[in-house]
């Protein structure tokens, strides 16, 4: 055991259960120390970003205490958290996207942009922006900065307001590997100044690389603390998920035949107008898996949309087995046996408020087999269908008239994945397909991938977690600003290589 | 028919009338949308303060006491949105439907209820005449219209330069980053409506007290539809939206004018009735253009929820 500095935060027996009765934190107790980075790691739904919340002042406690340097603390609201010197950079940023970053980071203070103190404040802020290495363009519109930079924003933010317990949210979830660095390298900074940080991830390797301490939730109660210098991967996996986790995926060789989809000098506009896509060419072959990494926001989004028919190129072609598809319609596209899994399962590939059923068949309602009386639909067969569905790819759901929103993330990516391979597709097309899943569902649909794959199907896999393309990929791509830095087979794509590539390094 | 500078000079006097309520209206409901609350409410708030107005004014014999009434109607539905919308989470739109086919019903009723008279009350004009003119060459001015180019001034100099419009801009864009960093989102947009909603109120009781000097349920005539409009028009922008007023003020303005030429009433039959169809016109074809180049704050017509 390393010593310890006092300790500025602790909570006591917090349980939180939510007004629709989830039970999401039991009686969880966690501590943190004067200079110390203490990992909170969990699957999704283990209560990590409830407890977050709680500390921060978002959301109450159901009961249980917290206290703050040794005193009772109640944090009904963030300013209070604040006030206490509690400050939270949330996974997704909360910044006014056409504010710029010196609006935002003044944003709550005293403070007036357009007034008096703004100039003395400016010079605070590239004072600190330099001491802990931050630096960020202060007049830049936040929506035109990366989310590295406009994470940047959101750590300054919380310095200016003086925070001395600072909550990261999966911050290394949008970064590329030398933001991640970058990152590190000024969390170590502040813990050198005596600041103290909760690093909340999923992410293993993280933990053990920047943690003193690690805690590990599962289903809302702490499963195990240990000290970073004595853990390992193997050993975190297991107290997050409960059992040991298989990491290795077993691939057979793969046996890759003609083209499926060959797309060639691709150029697709974002919607600012701009050029996402810069000329983009590269193959699938039946019998592979295609990958395409990179950070997001580099032109996948576009990408994927231009792919699927519902974004249409403004230059390039795109063939589906030998037939022109780029014109086509995401309607008409679907008819050519394709399956597409959009990056984004709560708004493109899913309606929420529908059920489970309803969602089965979202996309296929035109065909035969679902045609009842009339016009109207064979609802009888919906359900049977979804029903099927829900054996035959252990979708977890009490039924098929289940409203998809009463799902959790993983089994709504089993919906949307089991409808578009219904059928067997030639060709599938996934787009982020694990994001945000736990590692159960994750290891599950990457299976159902490489399944397809060792079918004979081609499929592309569009996705920003590095190691998912790596275990997948056959031929990986890393796209960059719009562009495909590079094509390999997957041998020679190293991780390091593939990682810099993401940051646009090509060396 | 002849049209020269005394005419301009008329239709611009009438033109200039007409863009006070909407201006004031439009300017009022860019500031609640800047918070992030939507009323299209405002043809009611505008038509039942028009009528409260005439209330007060008649019963304590006060012009000014009228408009201040009208702007207390303003206030009291800006407290009635916002109980619905931003603190029961309400949906705005229903909450503004409602306002409107209220005072639909209500207005009739009530001006029925205090005179006896049904539509129109009082019938002849107030004695109090136009209340506070300047003195053109051509017809008085009201002080209305300089009064309403301050406000449109005011209200875009403290939503773009104070730290409460700051604030503000905030909690319409993302509500989430604002109660992040310890604004209130509730109390802020709350403010904004009761603000915004007032000076819709003041634009209906300037409409019956000083234009037209009575009231008549259609007093309105869709003028709070028109501000929404402006207000799409102007891009969320004070000074734009009191130019976009000026537009409208100069269509409903020429076609008041116009429809009152003898030439014009021979030559067309129902002059009044197609001329009258002109402001609207204009609308639809401001907004068609204006749409989907003007970008709303991303926040606008949704309730806050913490979780």
């Amino acid at each position: 055991m390393q010593s310890r500095g006092e300790e500025v935060l602790k909570t006591a027996a917090i349980t939180k259960i939510y007004p629709d009765g989830t039970q999401a934190l039991r009686g969880v107790d966690f501590d943190l120390a004067r200079g110390e980075v203490h990992g909170l790691l969990g699957e999704n739904g283990a209560g990590k970003t409830t407890l977050s919340k709680i500390l921060s002042g978002i959301l109450r406690p159901t009961s249980g205490d917290v206290f703050v340097n040794g005193k009772k603390a109640e944090v009904r609201h963030p300013k209070e958290a604040l006030k206490l010197g509690v400050g939270m950079v949330h996974q997704h940023f909360t910044l006014v996207r056409n504010f710029t970053a010196f609006e935002n980071i003044l944003l709550g203070t005293d403070v007036n942009p357009k007034g008096a103190g703004a100039s003395k404040a400016r010079q605070e802020i590239l004072a600190l922006s330099k001491d802990v290495g931050l630096g960020v363009e202060l007049d830049a519109k936040v929506e035109d900065l990366a989310l590295g930079a406009q994470q940047r924003v959101e750590l300054l933010k919380m310095l200016y307001r003086k925070v001395q317990i600072l909550i990261l949210d999966e911050p290394t979830s949008s970064l590329t590997a030398p933001e991640t660095v970058d990152l590190f390298k000024a969390v170590r900074r502040l813990k050198e100044e005596g600041k103290s940080a909760i690093f909340i991830t999923h992410k293993l390797n993280e933990v053990l690389e920047i943690c003193d301490r690690i805690t590990v939730l599962r289903h809302g109660e702490v499963s195990g603390r240990i000290e970073a210098a004595n853990a390992d991967t193997k050993t975190l996996a297991r107290m997050m998920v409960g059992r040991d986790v298989v990491f290795d995926l077993v691939k057979e060789p793969s046996h890759a035949g003609d083209p499926i989809l060959e797309v060639s000098d691709l150029v697709v506009r974002g919607n600012r107008g701009e050029d996402a896509v810069k000329g983009v060419s590269f193959a699938v072959r039946r019998g592979e898996i295609f990958g395409i990494a990179g950070v997001e926001g580099n032109g996948q989004t576009e990408l994927e949309e231009a792919l699927s028919g519902v974004r249409r190129p403004s230059r390039g072609k795109i063939k589906l087995g030998g037939l022109e598809i780029s014109s086509l319609s995401n309607n008409e596209i679907r008819k050519h046996s394709v399956g597409l899994i959009p990056e984004d399962r709560r708004q493109m590939g899913l309606i929420l408020d529908m059920s489970v059923a309803e969602n089965s068949i979202l996309g296929r309602e035109w065909e035969r087999r679902f045609r009842g009386q009339g016009i109207a639909l064979a609802w009888a067969k919906v359900k049977d269908h979804a029903s099927r569905l829900i054996r035959s790819f252990e979708i977890l759901v009490k039924g098929p008239d289940s409203p998809a929103k009463s799902m959790s993330g993983g089994n709504q990516q089993k919906v949307v994945v089991s409808r578009e391979l219904t059928d067997d597709p030639d060709f599938v097309l996934a787009a982020q397909p694990t994001r945000g899943l736990d590692v159960a569902a994750s290891d599950y649909i990457r299976r159902l991938l490489l399944k397809t794959r060792d079918s004979g199907k081609g499929v592309l896999v569009i996705s920003a977690d590095l190691d998912e393309v790596l275990q997948l990929s056959d031929v990986i791509g890393v796209m960059y600003e719009g562009k495909l830095l590079e094509v390999g087979p997957t041998e020679k794509m190293t991780r390091h290589k593939v990682g810099m590539l993401m940051g646009g390094v090509k060396e | 028919m002849s049209f020269d500078v005394t005419s301009v000079g008329a239709i611009s006097v009438i033109s200039l009338d007409f863009m006070v309520p909407i201006a004031m209206t439009a300017v009022g409901e860019i500031f609640a949308e800047k918070a992030g609350v939507v009323n299209i409410g405002l043809e009611g708030v505008m038509l039942t303060s028009a009528w409260f107005a005439v209330l007060i004014a008649w019963t304590v014999n006060d012009p000014y006491l009228g408009l201040i009434g009208g702007m207390a109607m303003g206030v009291a539905f800006g407290a009635l949105h916002s109980v619905i919308s931003v603190w029961l989470k309400g949906d705005q739109i229903i909450s503004g439907v409602g306002i409107n086919l209220f005072a639909l019903g209500f207005v009739p009723f009530a001006t029925f209820a205090v005179w006896h008279v049904s539509g129109v009350y009082p019938p002849v004009s107030f004695s109090f005449g136009r209340i506070a003119e300047i003195s053109t060459p051509w017809a008085p001015l009201s002080y209305f219209v300089p009064m309403s180019v301050v406000i449109a001034i005011l209200f875009w100099y403290v939503l773009y330069r104070t730290k409460w419009g700051f604030q503000i801009r905030a909690t319409g864009e993302n509500p989430e980053a604002a109660d992040a960093v310890g604004i209130d989102v509730e109390k802020t947009r709350i403010i904004a409506v009761l603000i915004g909603s007032a000076l819709a109120g003041l634009a209906g009781a300037y409409l019956s007290i000083d234009v037209v000097g009575q009231i008549t349920k259609d007093i309105s005539a869709g003028r709070g539809f028109i501000a929404l409009a402006t207000v799409v028009f102007s891009g969320w922008n004070p000074l734009v939206g009191l130019l976009g007023a000026l537009v409208f003020g100069y269509s409903e303005g020429t076609a008041t004018w116009l429809a009152g030429v003898p030439e014009v009433r021979s030559a067309i039959p129902h002059a009044d009735y197609l001329l009258g169809a002109i402001p609207y016109i204009a609308t639809l074809v401001v907004v068609a253009v204006a749409i989907g180049r003007s970008r709303p704050p991303k926040a606008v017509g949704i309730p806050y929820k913490r979780e």
